[in-house]
C-alpha cells in the first residue's frame, strides 16, 4: 500500500519536474521571440504548464491528506467493510469544439475601427489531466471559433467534471512606418474606466500562476517567473459532466467572465457546441472471463462447456478460449443490460455450485439462460462480475447503451495553408523576380505530369504563350510578332467558361471546328486551332497564364481565371459593341472615350455573331468568380 | 502589405513612368492588371494578404513599354497619374490607365522586394 503511494508520489513529482522544465523553456522562448505569433504560442504553453503544475501539486496535496486521514482512521477504529463498489473508469473525449460569436453589425461595418484580433485557445481539465487546444486567431471575419482538436482523457470516473476554459489575448497588428497615429488610436479605444481598470489589474496579478503553498509535505514553493509578453485572460468557462455526454453534438452554456471593456473581449454568443463522448471500460474491456457451462435446450443434462467473456452489454460464449482470440463468432451471446435480471438459482443437487440464471426480455418474450461455473468460488466471482457490471452501467448511464466512437487524434497534422486555393497556379511558387521563362519550365514539367500531350496529340498550344519563338510551335500556330505587344492575346472571353457545362455553347466559337474530341472539356475551351481561321495574319491565340493552368487541372471553378475582356475582332470591329458590354462600368455609353484599345486585336479569327459573343462576354464579366484581368 | 479599413496605408513605392506605344490605332502599355474592389481578392496570386483588393500587375509583355520602364510582374499599383488605385474597381483602374489623350502614365508601384531593399540598406548604416 505504501509502495504504491510512494510510486504515485514520485510519478507526480516527476511530472511536476517535467512541467517546470517546460515552463522554463517557455519563459525563455517568450523572452527571446520577436514575432507576435511565436510569443502567443509560447504564452499559451506557459499558461498550460502553469495549470498543469497547479493540478499536479494539488493532487499531491490531496494524496498526502488522504494518507494522513487513513493513518488516523486505522488508528481510531477498524474501517468499516469496504462495501462501497467503485465504478469502472472510462475514456472521455471532447471534440469539434465550436464557439459561436455574435458581432454587432456596427462592429462589422465600422470603418474607423481597427481590425480587432484576438488569439484564443481552450484549456480542458479533467481530474489531473490538462490539455490545451491549438491557438486560433479570431477577428471580425469569423462567425465561430472552431477548434479542430480531439482531446481524449483516460481514466475518468463517471462523476467526472470536465472544465472547459476559453482564454483569449488581444493581438495588435504590427505595422511599419506611420503607425504612430494608429497606436494612439488603439490606446485610446482600449483605455479603461476606473472600475474596469481595477478589475483588469486584479486579473493581471499573477495570482493565477503562483504556486499554492500547502500545509505540509515536501512540495516546493515555486517561484513565479514574471514574463513579458502577451498574457491570456479567461474569457469564458463551463463545466461538463456525465449528463452532457451524448453521441452527437450538443450545445452547452458558457459562463462569460470579462466584459466589453477588456482588451481581450470577444462577443460570444453564450454557448459552446461540442461532442462529448465517453467510453467506460466496462464497455470496451473484458470485465470477466472464464469457463462456464451453459444449459442449452430443455434437457436437464444438456450442459455445454463454453468460454464466457463478459464485455460491454453482452456475455459472449465461445467454444474455447482460442476462438475468442481468433475472433470467431461466439456460440451464444447473452445480453447483459439494464433490463437483464440475474439471480443465483437453487442449489442444483447434481452440481456442486449454484446455477446462475440470466433472464432477458427479447421482444415480448422472456428468455432465461442457465449457466454454471465449475466451482463455488467461480460462481461467486461471476456473480460479483455481474453485479459490478450492473453497478457500472447504473453509474455510467447513457454511455452504456451503445458504444460511443472515439476517434483518436492523428499524431501530427501538417499545417494546412491556403485551403481556399486549389488551382495549379497557386501550387506554383512564382517568385516575383522570376521571368516568364521560369514559369514556362514549370509548366512544361507539369504538362508532362498531366500527360496532356498524350491526350492532345500535339504540344499544348498555350506553350506558345510565353515565347516569341516558341521552341515547339504547333504547326498550325506560327508565331507572329508584328509588334512588341506579342504574347498573351487576351482570350476570347466566351471561351473562358466557368463550367464545362456551359462550354458546349462556347465551343461554337471558333473552336468548334476542330477541338480534339479526346480533350477534356475544359481544355477545349483553351484553344482553337488557328487552322480554322481564315485569313493569313496570325496571332498565336493565347489565353492568359492562369486560364491555361486552370484548364490543365480541369477545374472549372477554382483558380479559374480568364480575361473577360471582349476581344477586338478586327480593326473594323465596332468598338461601341464591346464597350457596351463593359458591364462593370456604370456608364453604358458606347462612346469609348477612354479608348478601350486595351482589347487585343485578334485578327484572322472567325467571329461568331456579335450578339452571342456579347451575351457570353456579359455573362463572363458578371460572374463574380472570375478574376478579371485587363490588358492595358 | 496589409491594411486596415479606414486607416492610411503606407508602403515603399517606386515611381515608374511608362510611355505608351502606338500600335496601329491603339496606345498600349504592355501589361495586364488584375484585382479591384469588385473582384475576388482570394484569387490574386500575387498579393501577400489575400484580402487585398488592390490592382496588381499580372503580366508584363516582354520588351513592351512597361517592362522597359521597370514594371515587374506582381507589382501593386498604388497610383496612376495621381489617381488612387488602391480602392477602385477593376474597370475604373483600366480606364485610368488607358486614357486616349495621355501618352505617358506615371505610376507609383510597390512590391515586397522594395521594402526589403530599403530595410537592408537602412540596416547597413
Amino acid at each position: 500500500m505504501n509502495n504504491t503511494k510512494n510510486q504515485r508520489d514520485s510519478d507526480i513529482q516527476k511530472k511536476i519536474d517535467y512541467e517546470i522544465r517546460m515552463r522554463e523553456g517557455a519563459c525563455k522562448l517568450l523572452a527571446a521571440c520577436s514575432q507576435r505569433d511565436q510569443a502567443l504560442e509560447a504564452s499559451k504553453s506557459l499558461l498550460t504548464c502553469n495549470a498543469r503544475i497547479m493540478a499536479y501539486m494539488s493532487e499531491l496535496q490531496r494524496m498526502k491528506e488522504a494518507q494522513v486521514m487513513q493513518r488516523v482512521a486505522r488508528r481510531s477504529s477498524d474501517a468499516g467493510p469496504m462495501d462501497d463498489r467503485s465504478p469502472c473508469k472510462g475514456k472521455v473525449a471532447i471534440s469539434d469544439l465550436r464557439i459561436p460569436l455574435m458581432w454587432k453589425d456596427t462592429d462589422y461595418f465600422k470603418n474607423k475601427g481597427e481590425l480587432h484580433r484576438c488569439a484564443v485557445f481552450c484549456l480542458l481539465q479533467l481530474g489531473g489531466e490538462i490539455f490545451d487546444t491549438d491557438m486560433v486567431m479570431v477577428d471580425r471575419t469569423l462567425t465561430d471559433i472552431c477548434f479542430d482538436n480531439t482531446i481524449v482523457f483516460n481514466e475518468a470516473g463517471p462523476g467526472f467534471e470536465l472544465r472547459v476554459e476559453l482564454y483569449s489575448c488581444c493581438s495588435e497588428e504590427d505595422y511599419s512606418a506611420g503607425s504612430t497615429p494608429r497606436k494612439l488610436a488603439s490606446k485610446l479605444s482600449s483605455s479603461l474606466g476606473r472600475s474596469a481598470g481595477k478589475k483588469m489589474r486584479a486579473a493581471l496579478e499573477p495570482g493565477a500562476c503562483s504556486a499554492t503553498s500547502n500545509g505540509g509535505g515536501a512540495t516546493i514553493l515555486l517561484p513565479v517567473p514574471s514574463v513579458q509578453g502577451p498574457k491570456y485572460h479567461l474569457l469564458a468557462h463551463t463545466t461538463l459532466s456525465l449528463s452532457h455526454v451524448q453521441d452527437s453534438f450538443r450545445t452547452h452554456d458558457l459562463t462569460i467572465t470579462g466584459n466589453e471593456e477588456c482588451s481581450y473581449w470577444l462577443p460570444l454568443y453564450g454557448g459552446v457546441c461540442c461532442r462529448l463522448a465517453a467510453q467506460p471500460h466496462c464497455m470496451t474491456q473484458q470485465m470477466m472471463s472464464g469457463c462456464l457451462r451453459v444449459k442449452l435446450g430443455g434437457e436437464p443434462q444438456g450442459w455445454t462447456n463454453v468460454y464466457g467473456v463478459l464485455k460491454g452489454t453482452n456475455l459472449f460464449c465461445y467454444h474455447q478460449k482460442e476462438d475468442m482470440e481468433a475472433k470467431v463468432e461466439p456460440v451464444l451471446t447473452i445480453g447483459i443490460n439494464k433490463e437483464t435480471r440475474i439471480r443465483a438459482a437453487e442449489k442444483d443437487p447434481h452440481s456442486k455450485a449454484q446455477n446462475i440464471c440470466i433472464t432477458n426480455q427479447y421482444g415480448g418474450e422472456e428468455v432465461t439462460h442457465t449457466l454454471a461455473a465449475d466451482s463455488r468460488e467461480d460462481t461467486q466471482r461471476w456473480m460479483e462480475a455481474f453485479w459490478q457490471q450492473f453497478f457500472d452501467m447504473s453509474q455510467w448511464r447513457q454511455c452504456c447503451d451503445d458504444l460511443m466512437k472515439i476517434e483518436l487524434p492523428s499524431p501530427r497534422k501538417p499545417a494546412i495553408v491556403t485551403p481556399k486555393q486549389g488551382s495549379l497556379y497557386h501550387e506554383m511558387v512564382i517568385d516575383k523576380s522570376d521571368d516568364i521563362g521560369t514559369v514556362t519550365d514549370i509548366l512544361a514539367r507539369r504538362i508532362e505530369e498531366f500527360e496532356l500531350r498524350a491526350q492532345l496529340g500535339s504540344p499544348p498550344h498555350w506553350m506558345a504563350l510565353f515565347d516569341e519563338d516558341p521552341p515547339h510551335t504547333p504547326q498550325h500556330l506560327p508565331p507572329h510578332s508584328p509588334s512588341p505587344r506579342l504574347h498573351s492575346r487576351q482570350p476570347r472571353s466566351p471561351r473562358c467558361q466557368r463550367t464545362p457545362g456551359l462550354l458546349s455553347s462556347n465551343a461554337s466559337l471558333t473552336s468548334d471546328s476542330d477541338s480534339p474530341a479526346s480533350v477534356s472539356p475544359c481544355f477545349r475551351q483553351a484553344w482553337s486551332p488557328v487552322a480554322s481561321s481564315s485569313s493569313g495574319r496570325f496571332r498565336p491565340r493565347t489565353l492568359s497564364l492562369d486560364a491555361k493552368l486552370s484548364t490543365l487541372r480541369g477545374r472549372g471553378y477554382n483558380g479559374f481565371r480568364c480575361n473577360c475582356q471582349p476581344p477586338t475582332a478586327s480593326s473594323v470591329s465596332p468598338r461601341p459593341t464591346q464597350t457596351a458590354l463593359s458591364c462593370s462600368s456604370s456608364t453604358s455609353s458606347s462612346s469609348s472615350s477612354e479608348g478601350s484599345n486595351s482589347q487585343e486585336s485578334d485578327l484572322g479569327f472567325s467571329r461568331p455573331s456579335g450578339a452571342r459573343r456579347s451575351l457570353r462576354i456579359l455573362r463572363a464579366k458578371l460572374d463574380p468568380r472570375n478574376w478579371l484581368q485587363s490588358q492595358v | 502589405m496589409s491594411f486596415i479599413p479606414g486607416q492610411p496605408v503606407s508602403a515603399v513605392v517606386q515611381r515608374i513612368e511608362i510611355h505608351k506605344l502606338y500600335e496601329g490605332d491603339n496606345l498600349i502599355l504592355g501589361f495586364s492588371i488584375g484585382g479591384g474592389i469588385d473582384q475576388d481578392p482570394t484569387q490574386n496570386p500575387f498579393s501577400e494578404d489575400k484580402t487585398d483588393k488592390g490592382i496588381y500587375v499580372t503580366r508584363v509583355s516582354k520588351g513592351g513599354p512597361a517592362e522597359v520602364a521597370g514594371l515587374r510582374l506582381g507589382d501593386k499599383i498604388m497610383q496612376v497619374n495621381g489617381w488612387d488605385m488602391t480602392m477602385v474597381t477593376h474597370d475604373q483602374a483600366r480606364k485610368k490607365l488607358t486614357k486616349k489623350n495621355e501618352d505617358v502614365v506615371r505610376l507609383l508601384v510597390t512590391r515586397k522586394s522594395l521594402e526589403e531593399t530599403v530595410r537592408q540598406s537602412m540596416m547597413q548604416h
